[in-house]
């Protein structure tokens, strides 16, 4: 950051040239480049220290540089020309593991671009050999910015010659033309186009006073969890990756969630009708978000069926159901319907002239009792379930438990956090059994509706061998977590948890 | 990170310069890339122009007084950094001696970069010394220049033997015809009998060319500059013959 500067007045005093010239540096390369920053939509790369930038000039060159978020460079990679940015293109090595392992099922996309002007000294010593370089970057016009950004000149000291590096900033840090820069390139960059790097949530982060009004805290909550919903929308729409859809319905499951306890809160019929237009977007969703899963998995699981080979008329089928579920879902999130769902409701709910008889009555209370209550509804869900149960007793426990969860993970800030936390990870071993019986039972499901639909199109016999091998993998799979379940819910209804439970609701 | 290893008990036979160029050409392909010059001498820092000195010199770095990380300059090439050479490394062996597990100094020296470089070049001194037994056992691959003389058939034996008696696993070796000057009758002669009798010789020939002393005189590796000479070409070819043994 030290050596990174703002050309407060960008005269011809401090072009390349000029500053070559008072420098008495070598002007390395000089031209225009189309530049655009890659990460995540959660930041996966710059939260880890990495800072990814293509690079393309009019020639037709192009290449990667990965910096840390100092504006230190880290490496330079070369790229094929022409097409978009992906992190696909690095060259294999330990960096192209790290960036791809870092981003994980998310897309590194290209989340701001620039293009301008850039011209690199280079300092040399006696022996002609470079010990800094100097960067002028700049003015450059950043996509969907307003302004143009002031010419900067950068610093980048080489391993080794620190000293040399340093010199030569603090000559530039006298010059009158100048100003120490208070935000790196990226940072201005993202700055420009409304982004700021490293800030995202997927869950709301409401600090909930006690005594506030109940219809107000499931007001911010609800306006939080609204605003996650209205961000993914836009990565859901270009399938971006598979997370954005991920979000999205969880986003919207959890308002449900908020809806369905703030019963007595809010104006009922407004209640009514939210929660009720909130599952549609639950349901048009859910094909979308099913493929998805599948076709993540797939890999995986092709390995189960021996001949993976085989198996490409269920992947080619699978893909095309995932392309045509998509293209029904584009259509519901563009529809005016999904657009008034998402336009500011809740501040509506909280405004309301006739909201529920508990608008008023502190959270923590309202709070303390939709807990209790849904505490309640997992016990006896969990306490019914038999050996003889048929998968649905199981998948309506599966709800009831994150309901539960979503209600614990809203409500935290009203909760002393060692039992909350130690509530939350006994549920989550619970649920977490619970998930992998039900992904199993959607996935039989799934083989035998696609089954039927190979067989119709005459498919080879040895892609219906292998779906029956897969059949009978889940098969098995299905009967050792469901084998597990006793142990699970036992260990989650002992008295501990109930004791504990009882004291984080009395922790306030 | 892999580590790759010039080096040849005869000096003069194209050591540094397939050193410097295969650490260029690993650089461009993005990967980060050190070049250790081990050899007192100092060919390959000349090359790439950083002074020749480290702070402690050898008995410094071995001896854990300077990080070795801390040693490394930036050559002006991207992703290529360079650890120079010191005059002190001419009594390396000297200092190694003096250690617990003397040959695995260098091994246990490098492991400290293993998030820094993708691939880590040793180039090292014409000889076969305590150095030279480190840096088989930290090398994961030798690569071995040969001159198309009639002794190089005994050079590749005596290697092998040199092989045999050191400890640990051994890396994989590439030899591969340097200095080829097919004016020549007997290197002409050599190009076609060498392979027959030691078949594991890479197919790849760095030719004799004026280039490769230019190198001197411009100070830059020869595929930075000349990517088009039929040596680069070579080199590259070397490199990508380095890659599939990997």
């Amino acid at each position: 950051m030290l050596s990174e500067f703002v050309v407060v007045d960008d005269a011809d005093v401090l072009s390349v040239d000029a500053l070559g010239e008072a420098l008495s540096a070598r002007v390395e390369s000089r031209g225009t480049e189309r530049r655009g920053w890659l990460d995540t939509f959660d930041w996966r790369l710059y939260r880890a220290g990495l800072v990814l930038e293509h690079r393309a000039s009019p020639s037709g060159r192009s290449g990667f540089v990965l910096s840390d978020p100092e504006g230190r460079r880290l490496a330079q990679l070369p790229a094929p020309a022409g097409g978009i940015p992906s992190v696909d293109d690095l060259p294999a090595g330990q960096l192209k593991e790290r960036v791809v392992g870092l981003a994980g099922l998310r897309t590194a996309f290209v989340r701001a671009s620039a293009e301008g002007p850039v011209g690199v000294l280079a300092l040399l010593d006696a022996e002609e050999k470079t010990v800094a370089r100097v960067a002028v970057d700049g003015p450059l016009v950043v996509a969907g910015g307003a302004e143009p950004l002031p010419v900067r000149v950068r610093v980048e000291a080489l391993r080794g010659y620190g000293k040399d590096a340093r010199r030569v900033a603090k000559r530039i840090a006298t010059s009158p033309q100048v100003r120490l820069a208070d935000e790196t390139l990226f940072e201005a960059i993202c700055s420009a186009k409304g982004l700021r790097p490293g800030v995202y949530r997927s869950k709301p982060q409401v600090r909930l006073d006690p005594a506030m009004p109940a219809g107000r805290a499931f007001g911010a909550l609800l306006d939080e969890l609204v605003g996650i919903a209205r961000v993914n929308v836009d990565g859901t729409l270009r399938q971006i990756d598979t997370e954005f859809l991920h979000d999205l319905r969880i986003a919207v499951r959890s308002s449900r969630a908020v809806l369905k306890v703030a019963k007595g809160v809010f104006d009922e019929p407004s209640r009514s009708l939210h929660a009720a237009e909130l599952k549609w977007i639950g349901d048009v969703t859910t094909p979308s978000r099913d493929f998805d899963v599948y076709l993540l998995e797939f890999d995986d699981l092709v390995d189960h069926a021996m001949d993976p080979e085989a198996m490409r008329p269920f992947r080619t089928l699978l893909r095309r159901q995932c392309r045509n579920a998509h293209t029904g879902l584009n259509r519901a999130l563009r529809s005016k319907r999904f657009a008034r769902i998402l336009d500011g409701w809740p501040d509506e709910l909280v405004a309301s002239e006739d909201p529920g008889p508990e608008a008023d009555v502190p959270i923590v209370r309202v709070g303390g009792d939709r807990l209790r209550y849904a505490w309640r509804q997992v016990r006896r869900r969990g306490n019914a379930v038999t050996d003889g149960s048929p998968p649905d007793a199981l998948h309506d426990l599966r709800k009831r438990c994150k309901e539960l969860r979503y209600l614990l993970e809203h409500l935290a800030s009203l909760y002393e956090k060692r039992a909350h936390k130690e509530i939350v990870d006994e549920l989550r071993q619970l649920q977490n059994n619970l998930g992998e019986y039900q992904d199993a039972e959607n996935q039989r499901r799934l083989i035998l509706r696609y089954a039927e639909e190979l067989i119709a199109q005459n498919a080879p016999a040895k892609t219906l061998v292998g779906m029956g091998r897969l059949d009978h993998y889940f098969e098995h799979r299905q009967a050792a977590v469901r084998a597990q379940f006793a142990d699970h819910w036992t260990r989650f209804d002992r008295k501990h948890n109930r004791r504990v439970f009882a004291t984080m609701l009395e922790s306030r | 990170m892999k580590v790759l290893a010039t080096y040849s008990i005869k000096g003069g036979v194209g050591k540094t310069t397939a050193a410097v160029n295969m650490a260029a050409l690993a650089a461009m392909e993005g990967r980060r890339v050190l070049l250790w010059d081990l050899d007192p001498q100092g060919g390959a820092t000349y090359l790439l122009r950083v002074r020749a000195k480290v702070k402690g010199g050898g008995r410094g770095l071995v001896r854990h007084r300077l990080r070795l990380v801390d040693a490394v300059k930036a050559s002006d090439f991207d992703n290529l950094d360079l650890l120079p050479s010191d005059f002190s490394y001419r009594h390396l062996d000297l200092v190694l001696d003096g250690q617990k597990k003397p040959t695995r100094m260098i091994g246990q020296l490098l492991a400290s970069l293993t998030s820094d470089y993708d691939v880590v070049i040793l180039d090292c001194p014409p000889s076969v010394s305590l150095v030279t037994e480190n840096v088989v056992r930290a090398a994961d691959l030798l690569l071995v220049p040969l001159l198309p003389a009639p002794l190089s058939v005994r050079t590749m034996d005596q290697l092998d033997s040199f092989l045999e008696t050191t400890k640990g696993k051994p890396p994989a070796v590439l030899a591969f015809l340097s200095m080829v000057d097919r004016r020549r009758g007997l290197h002409r002669r050599l190009v076609d009998e060498l392979p027959r009798e030691r078949p594991d010789l890479v197919d790849v020939m760095i030719p004799v060319a004026s280039a490769v002393e230019q190198m001197g005189v411009r100070r830059a590796p020869l595929v930075t500059w000349s990517p088009a000479n039929p040596v680069s070409q070579a080199f590259a070819q070397l490199w990508q013959a380095v890659i599939r043994r990997w």
